[in-house]
């Protein structure tokens, strides 16, 4: 078997590799921002404020994310007036799409947390926001790490829908292989492949996290 | 008076759990609430230092309304500690992390002084061996114990206890009432809800007997725990004593 288009097609996918890691890295840090705001928006009181995160996580859940991505790289630069670069657009999609899905992961892990812990800080003279801080927050990240490093996977597999809004990452150097050498066969096998061990090793460090959290 | 509660209740919804509860607390004194499951000894206790903010009704401390805002509800929590029946200890951090973290962050000690604190108040409750370890590693009786540590880190004047023996296997009970014991000894003032009968007439100086949702006798332990006076005291304790 003739191998030698690897020489051409793996140095593209490595390339998209850059942009694939680069834009779900980013996305699930800031997406992990907004929905540690969303997550806590959601436990408390204030009715307005959950109502809107209630719209976010309903319009994100109930959209498929190639619409998402196609409304914010097209439309939203028209409703704006400013461009967004393809990556630009890419991240700010992965981000908005991921902090829906980490902000029921950040409400899980909170209420999950004993409510005894609340009361034994408050009951020893601790604001709310030191209660928050100091003895609830610790544990609940603990405990909503598996998820969130679950949700990172999740993401980098949804960057390749971002080859529609042209952001180069893994799929769209696939395509762009088979395009122009007409090898169908040969770049859509090997791009599954490189899927496959990709989130093969992330799969085996989520694991190793989660080995390590219980210890 | 230490502790002055007046016409105080408690509704859940339609649930009336506290119905008029009048009961004063003095300095020094320790104070055992006794009562069938249901009857809102652990409302009441709860409702004390504002877990649950009451319906009705007035709680003043050393003359200061708590529910009246006279006394900013933290430092009524910092004069008035609680221990739980479930310890509620905080489980990523050791024993000592457990009893200095409240006194750091409320600024009142720095942090080497915290630990010396804590050190001496761990030897207390006898385990000061145990600094370093994590609560889970701990028993029962020994997070409990813990509790009570972390609870006296804020120097309190006051503790309350809800039912601090009930999760407890029966063999590790002794180790917490002896601590809680001590206290007594040393003029602790102390509001005790519990079923351990030996402690409550051993160790209060006013036993208060509950029942669906109101005080329905208090007394000395003598009074309250051998001649009761009313017809549903008699049958808690008999009920009590027969199990």
């Amino acid at each position: 078997m003739d191998l030698s288009f690897l020489n051409v097609l793996l140095p593209m996918l490595f390339q998209g590799l850059k942009v694939t890691l680069y834009i779900a890295v980013v996305g699930i840090l800031l997406g992990f921002l907004l929905g540690a705001v969303t997550g806590f928006v959601l436990q408390t009181n204030c009715r307005i404020l959950k109502a809107i995160a209630g719209v976010y996580i309903w319009i994100i859940r109930a959209t498929p994310l190639i619409v998402q991505a196609l409304y914010v790289y097209y439309v939203v630069p028209k409703l704006i007036g400013v461009d967004l670069s393809s990556n630009t657009a890419g991240i700010i999609v992965i981000t908005v799409n991921s902090g829906a899905f980490i902000a029921e992961i950040v409400r899980g892990a909170l209420e999950g947390i004993d409510p005894g812990q609340r009361e034994a800080g408050l009951s020893l003279g601790l604001t709310p926001t030191q209660t928050m801080f100091h003895i609830i927050i610790p544990p609940a990240f603990r405990s909503m790490l598996p998820a969130l490093f679950n949700q990172f996977i999740i993401s980098v597999k949804d960057t390749a829908l971002l080859s529609v809004i042209v952001v180069n990452e893994i799929t769209k150097q696939i395509q762009n292989y088979a395009a122009i050498s007409f090898r169908t066969i040969e770049a859509y096998t090997t791009g599954a492949v490189f899927y496959l061990v990709l989130i093969s090793i992330l799969i085996i460090l989520q694991k190793l996290v989660e080995h390590k959290i219980r210890g | 008076m230490m502790l002055k509660i007046r016409n105080l209740q408690k509704n859940f919804d339609d649930l009336e759990v506290l119905k008029d509860i009048n009961i004063d607390v003095d300095e020094g004194e320790v104070v055992c609430i006794i009562g069938p499951s249901g009857s809102g000894k652990s409302t009441l206790l709860r409702c004390i230092n504002q877990l649950e903010i009451p319906t009705a009704g007035d709680i003043e401390y050393k003359g200061k309304s708590v529910t009246g805002g006279e006394i900013k509800l933290r430092d009524f929590r910092e004069e008035v500690g609680m221990v739980f029946q479930r310890f509620n200890l905080f489980p990523m951090k050791t024993v000592l992390g457990n009893v200095t973290l409240a006194p750091v962050l409320t600024k009142h000690k720095n942090k080497k002084e915290a630990e010396e604190k804590a050190m001496e108040l761990l030897r207390k409750v006898g385990l000061e061996n145990k600094a370093s370890a994590m609560p889970a590693m701990l028993s029962g009786g020994q997070q409990q114990r813990v509790a009570i540590a972390r609870a006296l880190a804020m120097e309190p004047q006051a503790l309350l206890f809800d039912e601090p023996t009930s999760a407890l296997d029966p063999e590790l009970v002794g180790e917490v009432l002896n601590v809680m014991k001590e206290l007594a000894k040393e003029g602790m003032t102390m509001v005790v809800v519990t079923h351990e009968m030996a402690f409550a007439r051993d160790v209060s100086d006013k036993v208060i007997f509950m029942d669906d949702g109101y005080v329905v006798e208090e007394g000395t332990p003598h009074e309250v725990l051998e001649n009761p006076k009313e017809e549903r005291t008699k049958a808690f304790l008999s009920r009590f004593l027969n199990s």
